[in-house]
C-alpha cells in the first residue's frame, strides 16, 4: 500500500521537471542537536530510515548534543545552503531558546529555511497515582491552599515540559517549585517513587506508563487530546483555558537553500509521514505525523519565538 | 519459581535460534573490540549500528545491541591494566592496582583475575534479574535525592584517600575533581559555570576526556622521560603467570562478592552507572581490606573488586531498564531507543507484552558471558604480548585511537582538545606527587552529590533534616561521621610512636609478597 504510494509521489515527482534530477545525489546529512536515543533522535532515525526505503535517498544521522541543542543547531545554521544538511530541531530550539538564553549563538528564523514538522507531542502533566491528586483542579487547589509547598518536576531548566509548568503557573495563577531532573527518566522514576509528586514530560516517553497505570496523566498541554490516550483532557478542559503548548519537531535547512530543494524534501517527508505505518508508529510511540508545508511551518517558528520571552519575563527563568 | 524456569527454558529456545545466537556473537565481539579501544563510546558504536538494527527483527536487535554494552566491559580492562589506559572510564579505577600488577610481571594474573571478577559479577547480576527484578525495583524507589546525596558523600569521603601517597594531597585531588565537575551549566538556573564563554564547555568537561588524560596521555608524556629506562617489553610473559594461583584465587574471592554487591546496588539507582560503582567498590575494598597499604601497589583485590562491581551493576542495569521502561544511563536509553524504533514501547509492562524479548535477552546474558569468558581467555596471552611492542610504536598508536574515541563521544574537536590539555596538566601534577584517581572520584561523584543535595532541600523545602528522616540516608550519614572520626582517631593515633604490635601484625603479609615476588623472578 505505502509502496504504491511511495511510487506515485516518485513518479509525480520524476514528471516535475528534469531540472531537479541534479538534487539528491549524495548521502544528506540530519543533524541531531541531542543524543542518540532521545525521542528528537528516535523521530530522525524513523524518517532517515523511511526516505531510503522509500525514495532510496540515504540520509545520516549526525548527533551534536550539547547546550539545549544550540550547539548542532548552530553548526547547521554555518553550513552550505545546499540541502544536504539539515537539523532535526525543536521548540526548544526554534523557540524557547531564544527567549531563556540571553544570547543564542544563531537567529532561528533568519538562518533557517523551514522544510517540515516530522511530528509534533504534547507535554504531559504526571502525577504518582498515590499522591491524592485526582485532577488538575485538585492540584491547583492544593497549590493555593499552601503556596509553593508543591513541587514539580521537569526533564531540565528551559525545556519545554519546564517551560509548560511555568505557564500553568502563570495562568493558573498558582506557586510550585521547579525541580529539574536530567532528563525525562530519572524524574519518571522519582515520580513513579513517590520522592517528587508532580511532574511534566514529553508524552512519548512518559505515555508507557500512562498506559499502565503507574503514573496518572492530568492534562496533556496541546489545544487537542490525545488520539490514543482519549480518556486524558486538555488543560483547556481541564480547567486551564487557551492552555497549548505542543513539542514539535522538525527538520529545518540553512537559509538560502533553492526553494526547489525545499520543496523536494517537503514533498519526499511529507509522503513519508503519510504512510500508514509510519502514522501508526508514531502515534503509538506518542506523537502526532506532521508534514506541514514549508511556508507553515515558518509561520510556526515565528511564533513560538514571539511567543515565549514574556512567559520567561513573567517566571524569570533565564540561562547565561 | 517453577514459572520462572519455564521462562528461563524459553528464553534460551529463543536466544539460541541461530540468527539471535548469530547477532548476539556479533554484538558481544564488536563490544569485546571497542572495549579495548581507548574512548571508542559504547554509546557512538550502538548509534552508529542502530540503522542496521530496523531491518532486523526486534529480539535480534536488542540481542546485539545489549550484547555490544555488556562486551565491551570485558575488554575495558585490558589497557587499564597493560598500560594504564582506562579505554573506558568505569575501568580506571582498574588501573590503580592492575598497572602496578603489570610492572611487577602480573599482568596476565590481573587479567585472568579480571575475567573472573567480571563473570562472576555478570552471573550475579543476571541471577537477581531473574529471580528478584520486581523486588530490586521496589528497593531502588527507596533511593531518592537525599539517600543518593549521603550515598555520594559517603563514597566522596570514602574515596578521597583512594590513591597512594600523601592523605592530604588525594583530599586536594579529590577537591580539584568536584571543581572541574562543576564546570558546565548549573542545572537548576542553567548560569554558566568556569565556561569562560566557551559552548563546548557548556555541558561540562567530558568523563571520557578526564579519565583518558588524566590517565593515558599523562602516562604517555611519564612514559617518553624514561623510554628507554622502564620499557616493559622486556617483561617475560608465559602462559604459567597468566593463570592466578591459588592463593591468589583466595585473595580475590571476598573482594569480587564485595564489588559485586556494592555493583548491583549502584545499578539500581538511577542515573549510578558503572563508573561510579567501581569507584565505591575500590574505596570500599581499600576500607575493608586487611591491608590497605597494599592498595595501589598491585593488590588483587583492588583489581577484582572493582571490575566485579562494574559488570555487577552492568547486568544490573538491565533490571530498572526492562522491568520499568526507565534508562539507568544513557546507553540503556540508547537500546530502549532502538525498541521504540521496532515499535516496542518502554514501560512497566514491556515484561508481559513480550516476553521473548525479556527472557530471550536474559538467557542471552548467559550466552554472551560465556562466549566473551571463552573469547578472553585464551587471547589474554595475545593482549599480554602488546607490552612487546616497543613504546615508541605502541603510544602514538593508541594516542591516534584516544583522538578518535574522544571525538567520537560528542562529534567535536573540543573533546579532543579537552583530553590534551588535561593530559598535560595531569602530566605536571603526577610529577609533582598528586595521584590522578581522586580527581576522577570528585569529577564523578561531586555533580552527584551536588545535584541531588540542592534537589532534597528543594523537595524538604529546605529542611536539612531530609538527609536524617529516612533510615538509608541516615545511615549513610552516620557511617560518614563514623569515617570521618575513625580518620581523625588515626591520624592522631599516627603521631605517637609506633605500636609495634600492629607492625608484626602487618609483617607476614609483606613477607608472602616479598615471596611472591623472589618465585615469580625465578620462574
Amino acid at each position: 500500500m505505502h509502496r504504491r504510494l511511495c511510487l506515485g509521489v516518485l513518479a509525480s515527482l520524476a514528471l516535475a521537471g528534469p531540472a531537479r534530477a541534479a538534487y539528491p545525489d549524495r548521502i544528506i546529512r540530519i543533524v541531531v542537536p541531542f543524543p542518540p536515543g532521545g525521542t528528537t533522535d528516535i523521530l530522525a532515525r524513523l524518517v532517515a530510515d523511511r526516505l531510503d526505503k522509500c525514495f532510496g535517498q540515504h540520509a545520516i544521522i549526525d548527533n551534536r548534543p550539547g547546550a539545549s541543542g544550540n550547539i548542532g543547531t548552530k553548526a547547521v545554521a554555518g553550513a552550505a545552503p545546499d540541502g544536504y544538511t539539515l537539523v532535526m530541531a525543536t521548540v526548544n530550539t526554534h523557540g524557547i531558546n531564544a527567549a531563556v538564553f540571553k544570547s543564542l549563538p544563531y537567529d532561528p528564523v533568519r538562518d533557517f529555511a523551514p522544510v517540515t514538522v516530522v511530528a509534533s507531542t504534547p507535554n504531559v502533566l504526571l502525577v504518582n497515582p498515590a499522591s491524592g491528586i485526582a485532577d488538575l483542579a485538585g492540584l491547583i487547589r492544593l497549590a493555593r491552599e499552601k503556596p509553593g509547598a508543591l513541587a514539580f518536576g521537569s526533564t531540565s531548566t528551559g525545556g519545554s515540559p519546564h517551560m509548560s509548568g511555568e505557564l500553568l503557573k502563570v495562568m493558573a495563577g498558582i506557586d510550585m517549585t521547579h525541580v529539574p531532573y536530567r532528563g525525562g527518566g530519572p524524574m519518571l522514576n522519582d515520580l513513579i517513587a513517590g520522592h517528587i509528586r508532580i511532574g511534566f514530560d514529553n508524552l512519548p516517553s512518559a505515555i508507557g506508563h500512562v498506559r499502565a497505570g503507574t503514573l496518572r496523566a492530568l492534562a496533556v498541554t496541546t489545544a487537542e487530546r490525545f488520539p490514543t490516550l482519549p480518556d486524558v483532557p486538555t488543560m483547556a478542559e481541564a480547567g486551564v483555558p487557551g492552555f497549548d503548548v505542543p513539542a514539535w519537531f522538525g527538520l529545518l535547512a540553512p537559509a538560502g537553500t533553492p526553494r526547489p530543494v525545499v520543496d523536494l524534501l517537503h514533498s519526499r517527508i511529507a509522503a513519508v509521514l503519510a504512510e500508514p505505518e509510519t502514522r501508526a508508529r508514531l502515534l503509538e510511540l506518542g506523537a502526532v505525523p506532521g508534514g506541514m508545508s514549508p511556508d507553515a511551518f515558518g509561520e510556526t517558528v515565528r511564533r513560538e519565538v514571539a511567543r515565549w520571552p514574556a512567559v520567561v519575563a513573567r517566571t524569570g527563568v533565564q540561562v547565561e | 519459581m517453577d514459572d520462572t524456569l519455564a521462562n528461563l527454558v524459553h528464553g534460551f529456545g529463543i536466544a539460541l535460534q541461530p540468527h539471535n545466537f548469530l547477532f548476539s556473537l556479533v554484538g558481544v565481539l564488536i563490544g569485546n573490540l571497542i572495549g579495548v579501544l581507548p574512548g571508542m563510546g559504547i554509546m557512538a558504536t550502538i548509534s552508529i549500528l542502530l540503522p542496521l538494527t530496523f531491518g532486523m527483527p526486534p529480539v535480534a536487535a536488542i540481542l546485539m545491541l545489549a550484547g555490544i554494552y555488556y562486551g565491551a566491559q570485558y575488554g575495558g580492562a585490558i589497557c587499564s591494566i597493560l598500560l594504564n589506559l582506562p579505554c573506558h572510564p568505569s575501568h580506571a579505577v582498574t588501573c590503580l592496582d592492575g598497572y602496578p600488577m603489570t610492572r611487577q610481571g602480573r599482568g596476565g594474573v590481573a587479567l585472568g583475575i579480571t575475567m573472573l571478577a567480571a563473570f562472576f559479577g555478570a552471573a550475579f547480576g543476571i541471577v537477581q534479574m531473574i529471580l528478584f527484578a520486581p523486588f530490586l525495583v521496589q528497593i531502588a524507589f527507596k533511593f531518592g535525592p537525599a539517600e543518593i546525596c549521603t550515598l555520594m558523600l559517603l563514597g566522596l569521603l570514602a574515596g578521597a584517600t583512594l590513591a597512594r601517597g600523601s592523605a592530604l594531597k588525594g583530599v586536594a585531588m579529590t577537591l580539584v575533581g568536584i571543581v572541574l565537575g562543576s564546570v558546565g551549566s548549573d542545572l537548576d538556573t542553567g548560569t554558566s559555570r568556569f565556561t569562560f564563554g566557551s559552548m563546548s564547555l557548556y555541558n561540562g568537561i567530558d568523563l571520557v576526556a578526564v579519565a583518558l588524560g588524566f590517565f593515558g596521555i599523562a602516562e604517555f608524556l611519564k612514559s617518553i622521560n624514561t623510554i628507554t629506562v622502564g620499557d616493559l617489553s622486556g617483561v617475560k610473559v608465559r602462559m604459567r603467570d597468566m593463570r592466578p594461583s591459588r592463593a591468589d584465587l583466595r585473595e580475590a574471592a571476598m573482594p569480587i562478592l564485595r564489588g559485586t554487591l556494592v555493583g548491583s546496588l549502584c545499578s539500581l539507582i538511577p542515573g549510578t552507572g558503572p563508573t561510579i560503582a567501581s569507584f565505591i567498590a575500590y574505596a570500599a575494598e581499600k576500607r575493608v581490606s586487611r591491608n590497605p597499604d597494599k592498595f595501589g601497589r598491585g593488590a588483587i583485590g583492588g583489581v577484582a573488586s572493582p571490575e566485579a562491581s562494574t559488570h555487577s551493576s552492568v547486568q544490573g542495569d538491565f533490571v530498572p531498564t526492562m522491568s520499568l521502561g526507565i534508562p539507568g544511563d544513557a546507553v540503556m536509553a540508547l537500546i530502549l531507543g532502538a525498541l521504540i524504533i521496532q515499535g516496542i514501547t518502554p514501560g512497566p509492562q514491556l515484561m508481559n507484552e513480550h516476553p521473548d524479548m525479556f527472557w530471550g535477552l536474559i538467557a542471552s546474558f548467559w550466552i554472551g558471558n560465556i562466549l566473551l569468558v571463552l573469547l578472553n581467555v585464551p587471547l589474554i596471552g595475545v593482549w599480554v604480548k602488546l607490552l612487546r611492542i616497543p613504546f615508541r610504536f605502541l603510544y602514538p598508536c593508541a594516542l591516534f585511537f584516544i583522538c578518535v574515541g574522544v571525538y567520537s563521544t560528542n562529534n567535536e574537536m573540543a573533546g579532543v582538545i579537552q583530553t590534551l590539555v588535561i593530559g598535560v596538566v595531569g602530566y605536571g601534577l603526577m610529577r609533582l606527587g598528586f595521584h590522578p584517581a581522586p580527581v576522577l572520584l570528585g569529577f564523578v561523584l561531586g555533580p552527584r552529590l551536588e545535584e541531588n543535595f540542592r534537589r532534597a532541600l528543594m523537595l524538604s523545602r529546605g529542611d536539612l533534616a531530609t538527609f536524617v528522616d529516612s533510615p538509608i540516608s541516615a545511615t549513610f550519614v552516620g557511617l560518614a561521621v563514623v569515617l570521618v572520626g575513625a580518620q581523625i582517631y588515626l591520624a592522631r593515633k599516627a603521631r605517637v610512636p609506633k605500636d609495634p604490635a600492629k607492625d608484626t601484625a602487618k609483617d607476614p603479609d609483606l613477607a608472602v609478597a616479598g615471596r611472591r615476588a623472589v618465585v615469580l623472578e625465578e620462574s
